[in-house]
């Protein structure tokens, strides 16, 4: 029979490391292969991308952003996926991966200047290997299968993680993008950030069916995990872009989390969600359940993190002042200065023109 | 210790007011770095405003339940060696104006007038709805100083042409444009402007459109100088213009179709009431045509004066557009200076008719068989063949020379 | 009646028509119990229930599908999409179905789509966009765009009652803008309405350029220059008449729009004035909106933005051709 249903890579390396409920197994995780200072890496990414997240929101309250999208509760997911890549491995984010950027290095104050609506893209995606945020929902997703897609053709042996929300999974371009990944045996890591919320639509009503699951669908394996558990995300990442690199296609990983706070500080959260629902997840918290079996382990103990906690005091402090003395592009440049590489003259005279009349101003 | 006041910020994408719905301080009250101040409700959620500075509360200046419009002050506080907000673009007013909708909205932007540039001084239209013209001749209208609503359009529909305002051109306005003049190899070009190039435009339009032929006289000019010469001797000189004038509406009056125009657009020959004698008169500037309204209405002397005024007028310049437009027949004096006798005058476009006068001067003639030497003149008329036929026209004449030959003061 | 925020009156607009016609359902991204991230939606799933008026997964193009389906069986769709921004992914449902079904079919499709539009509020990428002219472009759509409360209850009325699809564009800028309205006052599509009276030159605008374009008038009237304004109301069908009976008082006209100028609806009506009333013209048809290059960070929108400032630059150079 030709028309037998191929499903692209069989091998699944990440299913056997993760129990059915997508915990990590005890031997898996004893088994990753992370000294003592990379462990403690993970905890101090954690915190210092939590207290990024609180003063951003706090700076948006005081009138210094336009706009913050926190992603409070999904740390685990952010500083584990990226440590779990080569730096050298692209990342497509969605619009809510300031953890993730700042894993890469980033600057946070320079970051910011996004949502203060001072830049469209504050940072150079070939420095960091992380694309420009994408705001229409799920259409970074093409991207990441592209990019990856263009990594096998030239014989490269990175790989891809493409990231985004449950809500992503409603629209055309993440099925499209799935598609084509499958089809071209594409090195991508797709890793859904489930946080149970589009704005106010939960995700029942945002899909009936799992995420997962849909995987098989277009040909490569996929499989739900604890989102909140660094740990369990390095681990899934590790192995799928192993298999990946190796030329056995795409993963899909499905983290499971929960958006701790609004969907962006524009949004009102009591109108929709029930207190009962955040206060289960709270006791999921990922750093408080990563501090705890660090400190089972031995590996941090309360100076040790409470230096930690300083140091992300000193980052926020830091990122504040800079923030506020972020120093504007002048108008012209920021308008006009990065839309054509070779401007027509139409456009290079308007530019001109509209120089002009801010003279004097 | 610098007192800054912390004014509520759009806390939500174009939002421009929220309500206070409690304090988290108390005046006099110290208060930390992102320490809550106080709860706002906005249209779109209740959040809770975190201070951005340390230091002393020094005053509240919302009360709960009250509305404060996004921009307005919220709280001063003095605070402990705090930099300023570093305010990046351009300050702006921070107070929020009535006119602005949301956030930051237009009504907050830099005062009307400061960023505009070449203020010019505003005209007031002048033109009536009834005026039609293409935006391009308005505006050579406007070069030209001509009046369109003082002109009767020569096109479809009484529309004015281009060709309607060039004519009634003013010479002041036509020499505000210098003419450039550049030479190469022996050759000079001169860019032509103004006058010179309305009267191209008018000639190549006339010879183009109007099949035209010209019919020759010689008038006796004896009664005309004898009547000229009683005039002189009562206190009035003129010169043999009036005269001509005044035979010329006479011969109209008996052939009105001389006072017309073809109408192209709908095969019509349009009889012109009034007989508005064109000049031609010879200026510095060019050739120029100041017309000589409801001739028909003067008598000799007051054709004499008002013809003085307009020549001098056309030669200094001083005439208003309308003073030279809206002709429907012209009179030109070839022979004014010179030795000319005669020539084929060109018809202006929107007439029928133009007649040409040479020099008055003593000439052999034959009076009874004899030939004798009298004043006399060239007479020629030029006419419109779409309108007019030889025989006509010839009829004209001669009752053109008739008058003249009839002169009295 | 006391004053109410154009969002309201777009509230109490769709809730009369969600009452008059049992067949209007209303549905999108967060229209449901969040009540629209403007709140255009509030309390409206409350009153008429979920099966009217629903939530829908993240997916544009398929609510604008789904709302072709729904319309065949017999409803009226009032689908909303969340930010001009997200249109476009439900383009190819719009161009290719929404405004040629009927073309195809002899089926009428009574859709209203509702789409936020433009800039000014200080939003990040993709949230201040005025993708007007794209669907003006597309023959099969009616195309409108109020500026007052009282023209969007009214209109909104009139989009949904149409037979043909309407794209109806709200000005996110003025949602807070409050005044006195009248619900049994009709605003019919295709008409325009003359805000100001004025005499020297005329500015047409729509949607968040009215109230600019009102500011300008003021200003100018301390320079003794009289500005009529023309809030177009109905991009497509327009409102040639009321454009051209104020050219004949005006003979200049100024058209201000946020979208970029090249290719924007502006040149649409420069050169239907230039059809139809090219002898009332004493200067060029001027153009004034947002720069032709993408929407700036928000830092940067009031540079981008058509200003009072540019409006009367544009209003000196019209009045400059005498």
């Amino acid at each position: 029979m030709a028309d037998v249903v191929q499903v692209v890579g069989t091998d699944d390396p990440v299913r056997p490391l993760f129990s059915e409920a997508g915990e990590l197994r005890a031997d898996a995780r004893s088994g990753l292969g992370l000294d003592a200072a990379a462990l403690r890496d993970l905890y101090q990414k954690m915190v210092l991308i939590r207290r990024a997240d609180k003063e951003a929101l706090n700076l948006q309250r005081q009138g210094e952003l336009g706009l913050w999208g926190q992603y409070l509760g999904q740390e685990a997911i952010h500083v584990g996926a990226v440590a779990a890549l080569e730096p050298t491995d692209w990342i497509f984010p969605s619009y809510r991966e300031f953890g993730m950027a700042m894993c890469r290095g980033v600057d946070p104050a320079e970051m910011l200047t996004w949502f203060r609506g001072l830049s469209h893209g504050p940072w150079d995606p070939r420095k960091y290997a992380f694309a420009p945020l994408a705001v229409p929902v799920a259409t970074q997703v093409p991207h990441a299968v592209g990019f990856a897609m263009g990594s096998k053709l030239r014989g490269d042996d990175d790989v891809v993680l493409g990231t985004f929300g449950d809500g992503a999974t409603s629209k055309g371009d993440w099925h499209e993008a799935m598609n084509f990944a499958g089809v071209f045996r594409a090195p991508v890591i797709l890793l859904c950030q489930n946080n149970h919320w589009a704005i106010s639509v939960p995700l029942a009503k945002q899909t009936a069916g799992s995420i997962a699951e849909r995987a098989p669908g277009y040909g490569f394996p996929g499989i739900r995990i604890d989102g909140n558990d660094v740990l369990g995300v390095f681990a899934a990442v590790r192995a799928a872009a192993e298999r990946a690199r190796r030329g056995d296609g795409p993963y899909l990983i499905e983290a499971m989390t929960y958006r701790m706070g609004a969907h962006t500080s524009s949004d009102d959260p009591t109108r929709y969600r029930l207190d009962s629902e955040l206060q289960a997840w709270s006791a999921k918290d990922p750093i408080a359940r990563y501090q705890s079996w660090l400190q089972g382990q031995g590996l941090l103990d309360e100076a040790a993190a409470a230096a930690i906690d300083g140091e992300a005091e000193t980052m926020a402090e830091q990122m504040r002042t800079r923030l506020r003395a972020a120093v504007p592009a002048p108008a012209g440049e920021a308008i006009f200065g990065r839309v054509y590489e070779r401007p027509p003259d139409p456009f290079t005279e308007e530019r001109e023109e509209f120089e002009a009349s801010l003279e004097g101003t | 210790m610098a007192e800054q006041t912390f004014r509520l910020p759009d806390l939500g994408e174009g939002l421009t007011e929220a309500q206070l719905v409690t304090w988290r301080v108390e005046e006099g009250g110290q208060v930390e770095v992102n320490e809550p101040l106080c709860d706002v409700e906005t249209a779109k959620a209740v959040v809770v405003i975190p201070s951005p500075w340390a230091g002393t509360i020094q005053k509240l200046h919302a009360r709960p339940g009250e509305s404060v419009a996004v921009g307005s002050a919220l709280v001063t506080i003095a605070a402990q060696g705090a930099p300023a907000p570093v305010e990046p673009l351009p300050a702006e007013s921070v107070e929020a104006t009535p006119s602005t909708l949301v956030g930051y909205g237009p009504g907050a932007g830099p005062p009307a007038g400061i960023r505009r540039r070449a203020r010019v001084a505003p005209s007031t239209p002048q033109m009536g709805s009834d005026v039609r013209a293409a935006p391009f001749v308005r505006q050579l209208a406007k070069e030209r100083g001509v009046d369109l609503a003082a002109l009767t359009g020569s096109g479809p529909g009484g529309r004015i042409t281009r060709a309607d305002v060039e004519g009634a051109a003013s010479p002041v306005a036509a020499t505000s444009a210098a003419a450039a003049a550049s030479t190469t190899d022996g050759e000079r070009r001169i860019s032509v402007v103004g006058i010179r190039k309305a009267i191209a435009r008018q000639m190549v339009r006339s010879v183009t459109t109007i099949p035209q032929f010209t019919e020759f006289a010689v008038f006796d000019a004896t009664k005309l100088l004898a009547a000229r010469e009683r005039q002189k001797q009562s206190g009035r000189s003129m010169t043999p213009l009036p005269y001509f004038i005044l035979a010329l509406v006479k011969a109209v009056r008996a052939f009105p179709l001389m006072n017309s125009s073809w109408d192209e657009a709908h095969d019509e020959i349009v009889v012109k009431q009034p007989i508005n004698v064109g000049i031609a008169v010879n200026t510095s500037q060019g050739l120029l045509v100041p017309v000589l309204r409801g001739a028909e209405r003067l008598d000799l002397m007051a054709i004499a004066d008002q013809a003085a005024r307009l020549i001098e007028g056309a030669r200094a310049g001083t005439l208003k557009p309308v003073e030279m437009s809206g002709g429907t027949i012209t009179i030109t004096n070839v022979g004014a200076s010179g030795p000319v006798e005669t020539g084929t005058p060109i018809i202006s476009p929107t007439e029928c008719c133009v007649g040409a006068f040479g020099a008055i001067k003593p000439r052999p003639m034959v009076i009874d068989g004899k030939v004798v030497a009298r004043s006399g003149a060239w007479i020629s008329i030029s006419v419109d063949h779409r309108i007019v036929d030889g025989a006509l026209a010839t009829e004209f004449l001669t009752a053109l020379v008739g008058e003249l030959e009839t002169s009295r003061a | 009646m006391e004053p109410v925020t154009m969002a309201r009156a777009l509230n109490l607009s769709l809730r009369d028509a969600l009452a008059g016609d049992e067949q209007v359902l209303v549905f999108g991204e967060d229209v449901g119990t969040l009540g629209g991230v403007f709140r255009i939606t509030d309390g409206l799933q409350k009153t008429f229930g979920a099966d009217r008026v629903f939530d829908t997964p993240l997916a544009e193009s398929t609510i604008v599908g789904i709302a072709v389906g729904l319309a065949l069986r017999g409803f009226r769709p009032v689908p909303e999409i969340q930010f001009d921004g997200f249109v476009y992914s439900a383009f190819d449902q719009i161009v290719s179905h929404v405004a040629k079904y009927r073309n195809r079919s002899g089926i009428s499709l009574p859709i209203t789509i509702r789409i936020p539009f433009g800039g000014h509020i200080g939003a990040v990428e993709h949230h201040s966009e005025s993708p007007e002219a794209y669907f003006t472009h597309t023959a099969g759509l009616k195309v409108v765009a109020p500026a007052t409360p009282g023209d969007a209850y009214g209109l909104l009325r009139s989009a949904i009652a149409d037979p043909d699809p309407v794209i109806f564009f709200e000005p996110k800028a003025r949602y807070y803008m409050k005044e006195e309205i009248n619900p049994e006052l009709e605003v019919p599509i295709g008409s325009a309405r003359v805000a100001r009276e004025g005499s020297g030159a005329t500015i047409i605008a729509y949607g968040p350029t009215v109230s600019l374009a009102l500011d300008a008038a003021g200003a100018a009237e301390k320079e003794n220059i009289s500005l009529e304004v023309i809030d177009l109301r109905s991009l497509s069908p327009l409102d040639m008449p009321t454009i051209l009976t104020s050219l004949q008082k005006t003979h200049r006209a100024v058209v201000v729009h946020e979208a970029p100028v090249f290719g924007g609806f502006g040149g649409e009506i420069a050169a239907r004035i230039s059809d139809d009333g090219f002898d009332l013209l004493e200067a060029p048809v001027a153009r004034v909106g947002g720069m032709d290059a993408p929407y700036p960070p928000s830092r940067y929108e009031k540079l981008y933005l058509p200003d009072v400032d540019r409006i009367l630059e544009a209003v000196d150079i019209a009045l400059a051709y005498g």
